[in-house]
C-alpha cells in the first residue's frame, strides 16, 4: 500500500472478473465455503457477545484456515490467469516427500504458500490500514483498541486476504481496487459486501434495546461477514463481469 | 414557465403552515380554570353531620417553602449526603420525607407551576420557559397556593431567590429579592443573596409564606455533575440553613404554627443536567418539616440515611408521591380551599392530624369534588351527577377512561350516602383515594387530548409541500450518485424518525452518514485521478476533520458524559492556554481573511473610480489589517470576559492580571461594540464592492459573497461558547477541502445537508430541551426582549448549520476555490510546461463552469427545491411519527421535544438559513 507511483497517463490494461478455477473441486468448494464461514460466525457468535476478545481472537485461526483453503481450492494465484504453473523450484529446506505426487496435489501444494504469503500481507498491511479506517468511521479512539484491530483483522481475512491471493501487490491494480474499477466478480464482491456491511452493521448500535450483543465491535464484525457473503455470492453469479459505474 | 416558479414558492409557503397547523394540534392550549376556588357545598351534611360551609381546623397558619433547585432524593436521604440534620429530624420523626415525582418537562418555570398550581404542566411550558415574560405564562391569575394564602386575612408573601417566581407571580410579594440563574458557574453569591435574608425574616411576623429559592446546587450540577466534589459542601450550607430555620420555629412563639417544606424542584442526570425524563431528573426530594408532626409520625419510624426502597427506582427513597400533591396538602394542612386546577392528592399521611374520621373525610371530599371538576369538564359527555351506580350501568366493562372514572366517582357517591352504621369512615376515605388516584393518573396522562383532524391536516399539508417540491425539481435523470445517496438519506432519516432511541441518537446517524459520504467522495474522486499522496486526499483529510468534530462535545444520551475533547481535561484548568490559543488562531484567521475585504475596500478608495480592478497592494493589506485588528481583538477579549464569569475554569491558565482586566468591562458594552462593528464593516465592504462593481461594468467577481461569509462567521463565533470557537477552525478546513474537490451541485446540496445536520450536533445539541444553550443568547441584550434573545438564541444554538449553508452558496457558486482569475483565451501555447498548461486549463475550465453556475442560476435553485425537499420530508416524518405514536411511552420525553426542534429547523433554519442567508450569499456572489 505504500508504493506509490505519480499518476500515469496511459489508460490502465483492461482487467477481466477473476474465475473460480476450472474443476469440480473449485465449483462445489466455491459453495461450501460462505456456509463454512458463517457457520463458523454463528457458532462463535455467543461467546464473541459474551466476551469479544478473547473470541475473536481465537475465531480468527479458523477463519484464516478457512480463507486458506479457500483461495488454494478455488482461486487462482496472482500472476496466472488460465494456467497453473507449478512452482516446484520453491522447495523448503524441510520438504523431502515432494517425489511423486498427483497434479492436483501439487498445485494445491503450490498454492498454499501464496496464499499463507496473502495472509501475511493482509495481516501486516491491511489490519493497521482498516483500524484507522476504523477510527475515522467512529470506532473508539481512546479505548476498546483491541476490540477495533481484531474488527479490522476479521475484515482484512474476509475481504482482503482473497484479493492479494489473486491480484497480488501491485499498486497500480490496487488503485483500481480502492477506486471500484475493476469489474466485479466473487472476490471483488465479497470485499465490497464486506465494507458496506461492516458499515451497515453500525446502525443497531445506538437503539436501546439493550442487547449484549449492540456492544462494540459485534454488530460491526456480523455486518462485515454477512456482507461478504453476500457480495460474495452476487459478484460470483448476478454480478459477475458488471463494471461499477458511478457516473 | 410561471408553474415552475411557483410551485416552490407555494411548497416553501406549505412548509410553515403545516408545522403550526399540527403544532395547535400536538400541544393545545389547555384552558385553565379562571378565579380562586372557594368552600362550597360538600353534601351528605345529613349523614356526616358536619355543618355546612365549615371547615376542619388547620393544624399550621405559617409556611416557609424552601425549594433548593435540582435538589434530587439521594442528595437528602442517601447515604452520601451532606444534609445530616435534616436526616435527624427524620429519625425523631419531625419531618415526613418522599420523593416527589416530577413529570417531564424537568425545566424550573413548568415545575414551579406544578408545585403551587397543582396542575401538571402543559408542554407548551417548555416553550414559554424561554419567553419568560409572555403574559400567558404569569399565573397571576391562576388559582395556586400562593393566591390563596394571599387572599386570607393578613395574609403576606415573602420571596427570595429566583426569580422565576417573580415572574410567575408579579406584584404577589411583601418583600423580594430576586436572584437570576444566568452565570451558572456562580456557586455562592447567588445563595448568599438569599440566605441573608433569612435571620432578619424569622424574627418579622407579618409574613404567612416564606418562599427561598436556592440555586446554587443546580448550577453545581450543571458545571460539574452531582459527584462534583462542591456537591456535598454545598448540601452542607443547605442543611444548615434548614437547621436555622427549624430552630427559629422551634423556640420562637410566632413561628410555633410554622410547616417548614424542603423541596426540589427536579432533579438531575448523571450528567448534572435536567429536562428530560431520567429517574434522576424526575425524583427530587420532598420534606415536611415541623415539631408538630410527632403527632402524625408516631406510628411509623423512619430510618436515615437509607437506601432507595426496593423494588422501586433508583432514586425513590421513602415513598413516591406526585409532585401537585403538594399543593392539596398544603391547602389542607393550611387550611384553604384546593386550588381550582390542581390534579394532586392530599398526602394520607396527614390525615392523622384530624382525630375524628369525619374530619378526614370532609378534607378529602373537597379534593374529590375539585378533581371531579376537571374530570367533568374533560369527558363532558360523562354523566358525573352524584347518583347511586346501582341505577346505571357505566361499570360494566369495556370503559371508556371518562367511563371508568364515573364509575368510580359513582362508587364515592354510594359510600358517602350509606348510613353511619354499615359504613366506617376508612371505607370511605378508601373509595375517595382510589377516585382521586385513578383521576389523576387519568389526567396527567392525558394531559393533552390531542387534536387529531389537525395533526392529520397539518401532516397532509407537509405531504403536499413535498410532492409539489418534487413536480418543481427540474430533473431526475441522469441518476448520479450524489441524487442517490440524497435519496437514501431521506428515506432512513424518515424511517429512523420512529426509532426513539435513534431520535435520541439523530447524531450518530449523521456522524455515520457523512462519514460514508466523504469516503465515497473519495472513491469517485479516485476514479478520475489517483493523487499520489492519497493519504492526504482532500476527501481523507474531511474525513479526519470529521472524526475530530464529532469527538468534540458527547452528545445525546446513551452515552452522556463519555468522553470527549470539551471535557477532557485538555482545555481545563492550567492547560485552558491551549484552548485560548486554538481560539485565538480562530479569531486571527477571520481576522486576515477580513483584512483582505478592507484592503480591497481601500485600494477601491486609494486608485479613484478610473483606476484598472487591481488586487490590493501591500500597504493596503497592512492598513486592512489594522482596521480590523481593533473589531477582532474585542470580540476576543468579549470571549474572554465572558468566559471568566461563565465557566472560570476554562480560564485558570491565563494571566490572571488579564482575567481580572477584562472581568471588569461590561460585557453587555462590549459585544454591543462587536455587533456594531461587524455592522460596519459588512456596510463599509458592500459600499466599496459596490464602487469595484460599477468599475468592472457588470462583470461579478463573487468578493462580496466571500466579505459577508467572513463577517458572519465573526458573528457566529461570537454566538458560541468559547470551548466550541475552535470548531470553527475545523469547519473552515472542511469547507477548504470540499473545494478541493469538483462536486456537482446535487453533491454541494447533499454535503451541505450532511454539514448542517453533523455541526448542529457537533456542537453539543442534541433533539433534547436540556441541551439547548442559553448562554449567549443574553449577548447585547440589557432589558428583557424576548424577541431578541429568541434571535440570539436560535442564532447560537444553530450557528454551525448557519455557517454551513452560507458555505454552501460559496461552494454552489465555486468562489472558495484557489483563483487565478484567467480567461480561457488566456492561457496560450507561451505556457511551454505541458503540465501546468494542461493545469491552468482545467483551472480556467472550472473556473469558467463556477462563473457559468453563478450567472444562470439553475443550480441554486436545485439547490433550493432540494433543501426545501429535505425540510418538507423531515418535518413530514417528525409529525407522522408524532401522530402515530402519540400514546407511546415516550412521547413527552422523546418526540414532543424533537418536534420542537423540528419546528425550529422548519421554519428558523429553513427560512432564515438556506432561505434567507443562504441567497444572500449566493446574490452576494454574482455580484
Amino acid at each position: 500500500m505504500t508504493t506509490v507511483i505519480t499518476s500515469s497517463t496511459k489508460p490502465p490494461p483492461p482487467s477481466h472478473p477473476i474465475d473460480v478455477l476450472n474443476n469440480d473441486t473449485a465449483r462445489l468448494y466455491t459453495h461450501i465455503h460462505p456456509v463454512l464461514v458463517l457457520s463458523l460466525y454463528a457458532f462463535q457468535f455467543k461467546a464473541i457477545v459474551a466476551d469479544p476478545i478473547p473470541a475473536l481472537t481465537r475465531t480468527l485461526i479458523p477463519l484464516s484456515i478457512l480463507q486458506i483453503a479457500y483461495v488454494a481450492i478455488c482461486l487462482p494465484p496472482t500472476g496466472d490467469t488460465a494456467t497453473a504453473v507449478p512452482t516446484t523450484e520453491k522447495r523448503k529446506p524441510g520438504d523431502k516427500k515432494k517425489a511423486e505426487k498427483g497434479k492436483l496435489e501439487r498445485e494445491v501444494g503450490a498454492k498454499i504458500i501464496p496464499a499463507f504469503l496473502s495472509l501475511i500481507i493482509a495481516s501486516a498491511a491491511a489490519i493497521p490500514l482498516l483500524t484507522t479506517i476504523l477510527i475515522l468511521f467512529g470506532a473508539p479512539l481512546t479505548t476498546h483498541h483491541a476490540h477495533t484491530m481484531l474488527a479490522a483483522a476479521h475484515i482484512a481475512f474476509l475481504a482482503t486476504l482473497p484479493l492479494v491471493y489473486v491480484h497480488g501487490v501491485d499498486g497500480a491494480t490496487w488503485r483500481e481496487i480502492v477506486a471500484l474499477l475493476k469489474p466485479v466478480d466473487e472476490v471483488y464482491g465479497g470485499m465490497i459486501g464486506t465494507v458496506v456491511g461492516a458499515w451497515l452493521g453500525a446502525i443497531p448500535i445506538p437503539l436501546d434495546w439493550d442487547r449484549a450483543w449492540q456492544k462494540w465491535p459485534v454488530t460491526i464484525v456480523t455486518g462485515a461477514y454477512a456482507g461478504w457473503a453476500v457480495g460474495k455470492l452476487l459478484g460470483g453469479t448476478l454480478l459477475k463481469g458488471r463494471k461499477i459505474v458511478f457516473e | 414557465m410561471a408553474t415552475q416558479t411557483l410551485l416552490p414558492i407555494v411548497a416553501n409557503l406549505l412548509i410553515p403552515v403545516a408545522i403550526l397547523i399540527f403544532a395547535t394540534g400536538f400541544f393545545p392550549y389547555k384552558p385553565f380554570m379562571p378565579g380562586l376556588a372557594e368552600y362550597e357545598k360538600l353534601g351528605w351534611e345529613d349523614v356526616m353531620e358536619w355543618r355546612e360551609g365549615s371547615v376542619p381546623e388547620a393544624p399550621f397558619d405559617k409556611l416557609v417553602f424552601m425549594v433548593v433547585d435540582a435538589l434530587r432524593s439521594d442528595f437528602v436521604y442517601g447515604e452520601e449526603s451532606g444534609m445530616e440534620f435534616v436526616q435527624s429530624l427524620v429519625r425523631e420523626g419531625t419531618a415526613l420525607p418522599f420523593t416527589a415525582h416530577a413529570a417531564s418537562p424537568t425545566i424550573t418555570m413548568p415545575k414551579v407551576k406544578a408545585i403551587t398550581t397543582g396542575s401538571i404542566p402543559s408542554f407548551l411550558d417548555v416553550i414559554l420557559n424561554f419567553a419568560e415574560s409572555d403574559t400567558t405564562s404569569t399565573l397571576a391569575t391562576q388559582d395556586t397556593w400562593l393566591a390563596q394564602l394571599r387572599s386570607k386575612e393578613g395574609g403576606k408573601l415573602v420571596m427570595y431567590g429566583d426569580d422565576t417566581w417573580l415572574k410567575l407571580f408579579p406584584e404577589f410579594f411583601e418583600r423580594a429579592d430576586g436572584t437570576s440563574s444566568f452565570f451558572v458557574s456562580d456557586f455562592t453569591e447567588v445563595d448568599n443573596n438569599v440566605t441573608r435574608h433569612v435571620p432578619g425574616e424569622m424574627l418579622n411576623s407579618d409574613w404567612s409564606a416564606m418562599i427561598m429559592h436556592y440555586l446554587g446546587l443546580d448550577h453545581i450540577g450543571h458545571k460539574a455533575g452531582p459527584k462534583s466534589p462542591n456537591m456535598i459542601p454545598k448540601q452542607k450550607e443547605m442543611d444548615g440553613i434548614v437547621k436555622d430555620i427549624y430552630s427559629a420555629i422551634a423556640n420562637e412563639d410566632h413561628l410555633s404554627n410554622t410547616l417548614f417544606v424542603l423541596c426540589g424542584d427536579h432533579g438531575m442526570n448523571e450528567g448534572g443536567n435536567h429536562g428530560g425524563s431520567a429517574a434522576g431528573e424526575t425524583s427530587p426530594a420532598l420534606v415536611f418539616m415541623s415539631p408538630k408532626l410527632k403527632d402524625v409520625t408516631q406510628r411509623t419510624k423512619k430510618t436515615s440515611p437509607t437506601k432507595p426502597k426496593e423494588g422501586g427506582g433508583e432514586f425513590e427513597y421513602y415513598r413516591m408521591v406526585e409532585q401537585s400533591d403538594i399543593a392539596p396538602t398544603l391547602a389542607g394542612l393550611l387550611g384553604f380551599p384546593v386550588p381550582r386546577n390542581n390534579l394532586g392528592v392530599f398526602i394520607k399521611e396527614f390525615l392523622d392530624f384530624w382525630p375524628t374520621g369525619a374530619d378526614r373525610v370532609r378534607l378529602l371530599l373537597r379534593n374529590a369534588r375539585q378533581m371531579k371538576r376537571i374530570v367533568e369538564a374533560t369527558y363532558p359527555s360523562v354523566d358525573f351527577r352524584d347518583k347511586s351506580p346501582r341505577s346505571g350501568k357505566e361499570c360494566e366493562p369495556p370503559l371508556s377512561d371518562g367511563q371508568d372514572l364515573a364509575c368510580k366517582w359513582h362508587g364515592v357517591v354510594d359510600v358517602m350516602s350509606s348510613s353511619n352504621n354499615h359504613i366506617k369512615p376508612e371505607w370511605r376515605i378508601e373509595q375517595l383515594y382510589w377516585f382521586m388516584n385513578a383521576a389523576q393518573e387519568k389526567m396527567s396522562s392525558t394531559a393533552s387530548n390531542y387534536d387529531v383532524p389537525r395533526l392529520i391536516t397539518g401532516t397532509a399539508i407537509a405531504f403536499v409541500s413535498v410532492i409539489l417540491t418534487c413536480l418543481s425539481l427540474p430533473s431526475l435523470r441522469p441518476i448520479t450518485p450524489a441524487g442517490v445517496s440524497y435519496a437514501l438519506i431521506l428515506i432512513l432519516y424518515s424511517i429512523l424518525m420512529f426509532a426513539s432511541s435513534y431520535v435520541e441518537e439523530e447524531h450518530n446517524f449523521w456522524y455515520w452518514a457523512a462519514a460514508g459520504w466523504f469516503f465515497y467522495l473519495f472513491i469517485a474522486e479516485s476514479r478520475k485521478e489517483w493523487r499520489s499522496k492519497f493519504i492526504f486526499h482532500p476527501a481523507i483529510m474531511l474525513l479526519v476533520t470529521h472524526r475530530v468534530i464529532r469527538r468534540w462535545n458527547q452528545t445525546g444520551q446513551k452515552y452522556a458524559g463519555a468522553d470527549d475533547i470539551v471535557h477532557s481535561g485538555i482545555f481545563h484548568g492550567s492547560n485552558s492556554f491551549i484552548l485560548w490559543a486554538l481560539v485565538g488562531a480562530t479569531y486571527m484567521d477571520i481576522a486576515v481573511r477580513l483584512s483582505k475585504h478592507v484592503a480591497r475596500s481601500i485600494a477601491v478608495l486609494d486608485k479613484g473610480s478610473n483606476s484598472e480592478d487591481n488586487e490590493a497592494v501591500d500597504a493596503n493589506r497592512f492598513m486592512g489589517l489594522v482596521a480590523v485588528l481593533p473589531l477582532g481583538a474585542t470580540a476576543f477579549v468579549f470571549k474572554l470576559a465572558f468566559t471568566a464569569r461563565d465557566a472560570p475554569e476554562l480560564t485558570y491558565g491565563i494571566n490572571q492580571g488579564l482575567i481580572r482586566w477584562v472581568e471588569d468591562l461590561s460585557l453587555v458594552d462590549v459585544v454591543r461594540m462587536v455587533f456594531l462593528g461587524t455592522a460596519l464593516s459588512a456596510v463599509w465592504i458592500t459600499i466599496s464592492e459596490w464602487k469595484r462593481r460599477k468599475n468592472r461594468r457588470g462583470e461579478g467577481s463573487g468578493d462580496l459573497a466571500l466579505a459577508l461569509f467572513d463577517l458572519l462567521t465573526l458573528f457566529l463565533v461570537t454566538q458560541t461558547k468559547a470551548q466550541n470557537i475552535p470548531l470553527y477552525l475545523l469547519f473552515r478546513f472542511q469547507l477548504f477541502f470540499l473545494s478541493l474537490l469538483d462536486l456537482s451541485p446535487t453533491a454541494i446540496t447533499t454535503t451541505s445537508i450532511l454539514l448542517t445536520q453533523t455541526s448542529f450536533f457537533a456542537l453539543g445539541n442534541s433533539n433534547a430541551i436540556s441541551s439547548i444553550d442559553l448562554s449567549n443568547a443574553y449577548n447585547g441584550v440589557s432589558g428583557y426582549n424576548v424577541l431578541a434573545v429568541g434571535l440570539l438564541l436560535f442564532l447560537s444554538n444553530w450557528a454551525g448549520p448557519l455557517y454551513f449553508t452560507a458555505a454552501s452558496s460559496l461552494l454552489l457558486s465555486s468562489l472558495t476555490r484557489p483563483r487565478r482569475n484567467i480567461a480561457i483565451q488566456e492561457v496560450d501555447s507561451r505556457d511551454w510546461i505541458q503540465k501546468e498548461r494542461e493545469h491552468l486549463e482545467k483551472m480556467a475550465l472550472s473556473e469558467e463552469e463556477g462563473r457559468k453556475r453563478r450567472e444562470s442560476g439553475e443550480a441554486w435553485q436545485r439547490h433550493v427545491a432540494l433543501c426545501t425537499l429535505w425540510t418538507g420530508v423531515a418535518t413530514g416524518s417528525v409529525m407522522v411519527a408524532c401522530t402515530v405514536l402519540r400514546t407511546h411511552l415516550f412521547i413527552w420525553t422523546v418526540f414532543s421535544p424533537k418536534y420542537l426542534f423540528a419546528m425550529a429547523w422548519g421554519i428558523a433554519f429553513h427560512f432564515g438559513g438556506t432561505l434567507g442567508l443562504g441567497s444572500v450569499v449566493w446574490r452576494a456572489g454574482r455580484w
